[in-house]
């Protein structure tokens, strides 16, 4: 061992070293005389006994040292996570009240509309003002000085100084914290697992362990602070203490008397270990906090969410704010209302914002509610799960669209019928969680299998397109809402509003332009035509691209209304110019395209990027730039080809569907997979065959080849 | 199913598929159907080769079970009525056929209300379809397409019926519709043969004259 090295090196660095113990000169004679004297094992005092103590304490001391290491590289890290979660919460918090901020003002707005409207006056309720948000950075330095976190600092930071002052005064042997760094390596491992179980336990499964030491120590310690471990750190340094006491029992075990090991054990246990308590209790509120803000949140969301339709608009713009926030995309802004309120970034915080209590109550708040950054994002992010199953098709649903503000979609089928479901009207299914969904209304007029879908902006007019060659146009009368229907109603023939025929062969294509009412739809028999179906001579334009092939899918380019994206099925897009009518981007792989079956199956494009999004029958989903007509992304997403393509209405996520069964949520920022659901059975080679976001509420769909249709929420 | 060069036959409609080569796909053997919606691939596979090979449409594969055999005949019925009903919505106006009549012997009542009601005949027919739809499909009675209870079984008989009437109006009210559709399906005569293959109804409700002219009433008593 060392410890012979060490010694036979210099005395004094013994006595440095060791501290209090008082070895005297003669220390340096009795190494030199220490053959000598080997007989005299009687004597009281013998040089082999002192020897013997003095390896005995330095490896305790080396012992101790490297286990006050290991605590503090626990503590360290401790720290690193709580000022981590402060972040997050920070960050949460800043979110919250920006909504909370959002909302007021948009209540405000409401009444005073409201109040215009009853009494033709103007309301006065004070501030009127949009909402102006802080930058982060004033908040952080804000928080700085009010959270009681920070309000601990002085005393955290003594407790710290004194560890180091501490651990310098032992020394420091690097041989020993290689030894032991892996075992801390292991438990900060540990770390996040032990603290979850233990917020949910109670009891952690070292507990035991923990509470063994924890008496044992007790013996030895006068008034005994904790006979338990109070906090997750505290049973966790226990640990470590055991696990190294157990290891080198012999020396604990030897007859030597330790006097100075209460003392040290309480100087290091004591001091952080109140400083901790606070913390780590703040991290097990934690959890509940977070539901209970979240819940709060949400409950004032839902609420504010029945006032109006305008309401409910801004909500969703503020999600798309705060989004932007975190996403850093560029948000176009066009048609949208509200825009007073966005958010000014360079504008400090304005202190008159009205709040009331609402402010006192997020700043209160401040120190409690923790949130992991990277989590925060996952704030935003759920887990999709099936809620509705939608049987009512007798063959495989081909297309579905969402109601752009009530929670209604249309179904489109093989079975030549399209049928309309409002999803609060629903049969309990027996013995399963998911709610059956009894359709409100079947439209007939296909005498075919109906293909695509489309549902105007309003959700006035329904489009449907079919192997019949015939795209219908459906209307409800009496402009009662589509949600109210009795399904035995008496046939109405204007339902059917009008029929738009020109189209040689299957269409299996439609898309609409909310701000013109127009339509595009493209066609087996090779052609992409655009229409203004509620006006006289409906037909405006006809686009061909005869090298191509037949085209497979079309959509509005979204930044720039007077274009048209088509997927050709020979793997090709052209961007068309509605208005000239001429192609102005090909968006080609440049790669042989014949080989393999690279057909596209589904084009879609962004709500707010020059971004073009492509779904191939080679499992790939692409990515086009609309101005260079390059690829910038492609990747595998499925294992069998890839059907269909939403993107929800903030462009953040996209959603595809495949014929492998599955649907899967794809993160746009990074391209990766959140989620992947197995959605629907297959029927000969196919499965999934449209997938759609809901415009306004939190709904996805897939529609299948097993004529099921089902909403996620 | 792969073929002798290696490449597989995927069955699919992809988009861009032109009206004709919809479902156009070399058959595949009912054995082989690993899905759980083999029964109707089986089927919708037999009409699309001939409408008119009524007998092996209804030739019951072996091993196969009677009940989810009849469940998913009736569906396709169903599904295809669709197409009746959309030609009736152009000429059967409920000004003209205020009530669901064949012969004048009976008028229907419309069984998709809460109390049975006088529904005009294009609306009998939605109604009917409709709820044969929802319940057809629901989870209740029908919550698996390979295996049926045999009380669910019990419930096709009344959903034949009732959608038979819709083909015995068309054929007394609005014989072109009737015969154009028919010749060009003919359901009207796979249902009359269905129907009484498995007796789900009596010969006497059954007064489209289809069975006397395929003579095949003294056969199927026989
Ligand atoms: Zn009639
Ligand atoms: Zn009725």
């Amino acid at each position: 061992m060392k410890i012979y090295g060490n010694l036979t090196m210099e005395d004094t660095s013994i006595r440095e070293n060791g501290g209090q113990i008082q070895m005297g000169p003669q220390g340096g004679s009795v190494v030199n005389n220490k053959p000598s004297e080997q007989g005299n094992s009687q004597v009281q005092y013998s040089i082999p006994g002192i020897l013997h103590f003095i390896q005995h304490e330095w490896a305790r001391f080396e012992l101790e040292r490297s286990q006050w290491e290991v605590d503090r590289a626990e503590l360290q890290a401790r720290i690193a996570f709580l000022q981590g979660e402060r972040k997050g919460q920070e960050n949460l918090k800043n979110d919250l009240v920006r909504r909370i901020k959002m909302l007021e003002y948009a209540l405000k707005q409401e009444r005073a509309k409201y109040h215009k409207l009853k009494y033709g006056v103007d309301l006065q309720q004070g501030d009127m003002k949009p909402p102006v948000l802080e930058d982060s950075n004033n908040v952080d330095s804000q928080a700085e000085t009010e959270s009681p976190v920070v309000a601990n600092h002085p005393s955290w930071r003594q407790g710290r100084q004194l560890l180091r002052q501490y651990l310098q005064e032992i020394g420091y042997t690097d041989r020993i914290i290689d030894v032991r760094s892996t075992r801390v390596r292991a438990l900060l491992g540990l770390n996040n697992n032990a603290e979850q179980d233990e917020n949910v336990n109670g009891a952690p499964v070292n507990g035991n362990e923990s509470n063994k030491r924890a008496s044992e120590t007790q013996g030895r310690r006068t008034p005994a602070k904790k006979t338990q471990p109070s906090s997750l750190a505290e049973a966790m340094m226990m640990e470590t203490e055991a696990a190294v006491m157990v290891n080198l029992d012999f020396l604990t075990n030897a007859d030597v008397d330790m006097e100075d090991d209460d003392d040290i054990n309480e100087d290091v246990e004591l001091e952080p270990g109140d400083e901790m308590d606070d913390d780590v209790k703040a991290v097990k509120r934690k959890g509940k906090l977070d539901d209970d803000v979240d819940a709060e949140a949400m409950e004032v969301l839902n609420e504010l969410n029945l006032l109006s339709e305008s309401v409910d608009h801004q909500r969703q713009d503020i999600k798309e704010e705060s989004n932007e926030w975190n996403k850093g995309l560029s948000y176009s802004s066009t048609g949208k209302p509200c825009r007073q309120l966005r958010i000014n970034d360079e504008e400090n915080i304005d202190s008159t914002l009205g709040l009331g209590e609402l402010a006192q109550l997020t700043v209160n708040n401040d120190a409690e509610t923790t949130y992991d950054i990277s989590s925060s994002k996952e704030a935003f992010r759920k887990t999709w799960n099936a809620k509705y199953t939608l049987r009512s098709h007798f063959d495989g649903v081909r297309a579905l669209a969402f109601h752009p503000t009530e929670p209604v979609l249309i179904t489109a089928s093989e079975d030549h019928t399209l049928k309309l479901w409002n999803l609060q009207k629903t049969v309990p299914a027996k013995k399963s969680a998911s709610l059956d969904v009894e359709p409100l209304y079947t439209f007939r007029c296909h005498t075919g299998p109906v293909l695509c879908l489309a549902i105007s902006g309003t959700g006035e007019y329904c489009y449907s397109g079919g192997l019949d060659r015939n795209i219908h146009c459906w209307h409800r009368s009496h402009g009662c809402s589509m949600s109210n229907i009795d399904p035995y109603d008496l046939f109405e023939p204007e339902v059917l509003n009008c029929t738009l025929s020109g189209h040689t062969d299957a269409v299996w294509g439609l898309s609409v332009l909310h701000s013109r009412q127009h339509l595009v739809s493209c066609a087996a028999d090779g052609t992409v035509k655009l229409w203004a179906p509620h006006s006289e001579g409906a037909l405006l334009n006809t686009f061909t691209s005869e090298a191509d092939g037949v085209p497979s899918s079309v959509d509005f380019v979204n930044d720039e209304p007077n274009r048209i994206v088509a997927a050709f099925n020979s793997s090709h897009s052209i961007i068309f110019d509605t208005e000239t009518g001429k192609p102005v981007v090909r968006l080609e792989s440049g790669q042989d395209s014949v080989a393999a079956n690279k057909q596209i199956n589904r084009v879609v494009c962004h709500p707010t990027l020059p971004l073009t999004i492509s779904a191939h029958e080679d499992r790939h989903i692409r990515f086009w730039d609309n101005n260079t007509g390059k690829i910038v992304h492609s990747m595998v997403a499925h294992l069998d080809a890839v059907t269909s393509l939403a993107v929800d209405p903030n462009g953040l996520y996209l959603l595809s569907g495949s014929h492998d069964c599955s649907i899967r949520l794809w993160h746009l920022d990074n391209k990766t997979c959140v989620q992947e659901i197995t959605a629907h059975r297959k029927k000969f080679d196919e499965s999934i065959l449209d997938v759609a976001f809901h415009p306004s509420r939190p709904y996805i769909a897939s529609a299948g080849a097993d004529g099921l249709a089902k909403v996620f929420v | 199913m792969k073929m002798a060069d290696g490449s597989v036959i995927l069955r699919r409609n992809r988009p861009g598929t032109k009206a004709k080569d919809f479902c156009r796909w070399p058959d595949e053997v009912f054995e082989e159907m690993d899905s759980t919606l083999a029964v109707q691939q089986y089927i919708q596979q037999l009409i699309k080769r001939d409408p008119a090979n009524i007998d092996l449409i209804l030739k019951m594969p072996d091993a196969q079970d009677e009940g989810v055999w009849k469940y998913e005949h009736l569906r396709q019925f169903c599904m295809e009525l669709n197409g009746l009903a959309v030609r009736l919505q152009n000429e059967c106006h409920p000004e003209t056929c205020t009530q669901m009549t064949a012969t004048e012997q009976w008028i229907f009542l419309c069984a998709a209300h809460k109390t049975p009601k006088e529904c005009p005949a294009i609306d009998y027919t939605r109604h009917t379809l409709d709820g044969a739809a929802c319940l057809l499909n629901s989870n209740k009675y029908f919550p698996s397409r390979v295996s049926i209870k045999e009380s669910s079984v019990a419930k096709l008989g009344s959903v034949c019926r009732r959608v038979y009437r819709i083909f015995s109006h068309a054929y007394y009210h609005h014989r072109v519709i009737f015969d154009v559709f028919e010749n060009e399906t003919h359901l009207c005569r796979r249902f009359t043969h269905f129907v009484t293959k498995y007796n789900l109804m009596s010969k006497d409700n059954l007064i489209v004259p289809i069975l006397e002219e395929d003579n095949i009433l003294d056969e199927s008593e026989a």
